[in-house]
């Protein structure tokens, strides 16, 4: 207990906090697409930092950030509809929450992060393929690998939903789990401090 | 694709005077959603393309065609060149053959329904896209937040989303340093896929430790100037309709009544006379 | 400088939830009127000094506490921090960071506390105006903030808890992260207000500038009291500061090391003129 005259104070920085970290999360998805980009890989990088606010600061601010990256690329490049991917942002904050819980957000114990991945990998996109069919067409994405897998699924079954779902999934898989671990290394160095905020 | 995205984050509006600018934010956003949904409500490649084309006139007037045109080609430009070919050779509905290509050594036939449909959904993204453009561009930045406060929003809300627009700028100039720094000392973009994704976290890791530093100094910051205070937030800009307001609302409302008779008496699809397909065919 | 206290601090000791002892015993008093410098090595507490004054320590972080902190009659631990934001307006190391996120152009950020706070409209605007021309960036109003410079940007920062018309100006090493224009662009605002007669509290590496106008300076080191007194009292005790890792005016070392090496005996300066006449009047006496 504390000495004779000492008084614990409640933290109220929380709140300001996470307003400030909400669009910190928002940028930071931007920068990690950027950061994709310049490094050419084959992923999106975009949904990361919604994993990380959901690791550091908890369910509210990764799907908020999330789905406010979301509004900002819809405002600025994608186009109104894009908006509805928000959605699929906060699913991820979700799923990011529910391996928390259930103790599969561990770096140190990477057997356990199986399950999370496999949430990620087939769970998510079947999302992804109902919002890309409803409000988007789906057609083929505009980029050579999954396109090809379109066109190849496309062609042997006929089935416009799988040639959608199976698409997603080769794009879904190596980016989330590339996201996911990112997420999990960067939240495990974060100082303590940082933690501190947590909501 | 990114600098442009980070051109129009970073933009400060240019003193120019048009019609266009003249219109109220609230205004323009009411004409970027409804155009939107009707670009959705019709599936027909010519009245979308029409569409576009009127969303871009306006751009025209409001002296930011060639950014709006830049932003929708990007997207829309490569959507079409994958979609329709692949679609008007593997749509499942395809019916009405246009073409027999030859194509080393086999006969691949075209389809009017996958072509079509490769052309009309880029269209449709493109009005939005379009329309979006031409509601931010427009506009300057403390009308948005000032439309931001008329739809009596959280200030915490508002916060939020105008910060990211400022922070953005701000992360990718950081950025921008890591990623110098790290070149000169050794790193490369031109090697195998492995060794690249083995630099992805050396670049992230840096970044976010500094973004999250700044949140911290920020918040502080934030709440040293009152930011938590239970008050009513004063914002010093004001909103007013004027008469160019009224005239290009009711251009609006005449438009929609036109476009609900069409509807009703042609179709969703009257020019094109496209069908559509949800169920697994 | 008045002998009326506003601040006054009661045996006030603060730990972070992750950092004990930040600050122990603290126990003294800042008069209205008076330019209080605050120096001590890293980690010293001088930053969780100046957050005490405006009640970001402890409300923000939490942790714990002991006695209490009146800022004009207000107990730091029964106000939160908008309402002490009136009183103490807190100025920070990093330029562009602090700025609000929100303000478009200079002349919002500069009302954006007074926005906060919920004034009208036309407060602020004339406060605003007040403000830039007291820290010299008349004609900014319209620029975007993040296209300044440091130095203008600490300015403006400065501008911007100006407007809130406080009476207590805390800097928390405001100059460290700027180039030296931007350095002397800041101090020479800071000097300004104190001769104007603001309270001013001013953290700093920059012992060498304190010199010039600080009144008294207290030295921490390890969250604890070492010294408060007169500079040039404070800052004469070159063994002392140098043990606990401070460098004093150079003047001062050079003062210190010819009565300690030279057994020359003679009045300590503390700044350029005061060397000068020191020095000075001793090479002529011979």
């Amino acid at each position: 207990m504390g000495e004779a005259g000492e008084r614990k104070v409640v933290p109220t920085g929380a709140k300001v906090v996470a307003a400030v970290m909400i669009p910190a999360i928002a940028a930071l998805n931007y920068a990690g697409g950027v950061i994709v980009e310049v490094l050419k890989l084959p992923i999106w990088g975009d949904t990361w930092a919604t994993m990380l606010g959901t690791l550091i600061s908890g369910f509210w601010v990764g799907a908020i950030g999330g789905f406010l990256y979301n509004i900002i690329m819809a405002l600025t490049l994608w186009g109104l509809p894009a908006w509805v991917w928000g959605f699929c942002n906060v699913l991820i904050a979700l799923f990011t929450w529910i391996a928390i819980k259930m103790g599969w957000a561990d770096i140190h114990k990477p057997v356990r992060l199986i399950p999370a991945c496999l949430i990620f990998g087939f769970i998510y996109p079947i999302f992804c393929t109902i919002i890309g069919v409803g409000l988007f067409g789906g057609g083929p994405l505009a980029k050579p690998l999954p396109a090809m897998v379109y066109s190849a699924t496309l062609a042997a079954t006929k089935n416009f939903w799988l040639a959608n779902y199976v698409q997603n999934i080769s794009c879904e898989i190596p980016d989330k789990i590339a996201s996911f671990i990112i997420s999990l290394i960067i939240a495990d160095r974060v100082p303590e401090k940082f933690k501190l905020m947590r909501r | 694709m990114s600098s442009l995205a980070t051109s129009i984050l970073r933009r400060s509006v240019a003193e120019v005077d048009t019609p266009m600018h003249r219109i109220d934010p609230r205004v323009k956003f009411l004409f970027f959603i409804w155009i939107s949904v009707w670009a959705y409500i019709f599936l027909d490649y010519v009245l979308t393309a029409i569409f576009l084309t009127t969303v871009l006139i306006l751009t025209f007037i409001g002296k930011v065609f060639s950014k709006t045109v830049k932003a929708v080609a990007i997207v829309v430009v490569p959507w079409m060149a994958v979609g329709i070919p692949i679609l008007s050779a593997l749509f499942p509905w395809n019916k009405t053959l246009i073409y027999n290509l030859q194509l080393f050594g086999y006969n691949i036939p075209l389809y009017y329904e996958g072509a079509a449909w490769g052309v009309v959904w880029p269209l449709r993204i493109g009005v939005c896209l379009a329309s979006a453009m031409f509601f931010l561009f427009t506009t300057e930045p403390v009308k948005l937040i000032a439309l931001l406060f008329e739809f009596k929003m959280p200030f915490r809300f508002i916060y939020a989303v105008t910060g990211a627009l400022q922070f953005t700028p701000i992360l990718l100039d950081d950025l921008q340093t890591i990623i110098q720094a790290q070149r000169s000392r050794g790193m490369r973009t031109d090697v195998s896929l492995l060794k690249r994704l083995a630099n992805y976290p050396v670049l992230i890791v840096p970044l976010t430790l500094s973004a999250l530093n700044k949140v911290q100094i920020r918040a502080i910051a934030l709440e040293s100037r009152g930011f938590s205070a239970p008050v009513k937030k004063t914002w010093p800009y004001d909103l007013s309709l004027k008469r160019i307001d009224y005239i290009f609302l009711a251009g609006i409302i005449i438009t929609t009544i036109i476009f609900i008779y069409i509807y009703i008496v042609y179709g969703f699809s009257p020019i094109s006379h496209l069908k559509f397909y949800l169920a697994a065919g | 400088m008045s002998r009326e206290p506003i601040v006054v601090y009661e045996n006030f000791s603060y730990s972070y939830p992750t950092t004990p002892n930040a600050l122990v015993d603290i126990d003294l008093k800042i008069y209205r009127g008076e330019v209080f410098g605050v120096i001590g090595p890293n980690g010293a507490g001088k930053s969780t000094f100046c957050k005490s004054l405006n009640g970001l320590v402890p409300h923000f972080y939490g942790g714990t506490v002991k006695g209490r902190v009146l800022v004009d009659g207000m107990d730091t631990l029964e106000h939160t921090t908008s309402e002490l934001s009136m009183k103490v307006g807190l100025v920070f190391q990093e330029p562009e960071t602090q700025l609000s996120g929100l303000a478009l152009t200079v002349e919002d950020e500069v009302g954006f506390g007074l926005s906060m706070l919920g004034f009208p409209s036309e407060v602020i605007r004339k406060r605003t105006r007040e403000a830039l021309e007291k820290v010299g960036l008349k004609g900014f109003e319209k620029r975007s903030p993040s296209e300044l410079s440091g130095g203008e940007q600490q300015r403006l920062a400065i501008a911007t808890v100006l407007a809130m018309e406080p009476e207590i100006m805390v800097l928390d090493e405001p100059v460290a992260l700027l180039d030296p224009i931007g350095k002397s662009e800041v101090l020479s605002v800071v000097k300004e207000l104190a001769v104007e007669g603001s309270t001013i509290v001013i953290a700093e590496h920059e012992i060498e500038e304190l010199a010039y106008f600080a009144d008294r300076i207290l030295v921490l080191n390890e969250g604890k009291m070492v010294s408060l007194d007169d500079s040039k009292k404070v800052l004469s005790e070159v063994e002392k500061l140098k043990k606990i890792g401070i460098d004093p005016p150079s003047v001062t070392e050079l003062a210190y090391l010819l009565e300690r090496d030279l057994g020359i005996k003679l009045e300590y300066p503390i700044t350029l003129p005061e060397a000068l006449k020191i020095f000075g009047e001793l090479m002529e006496g011979g």
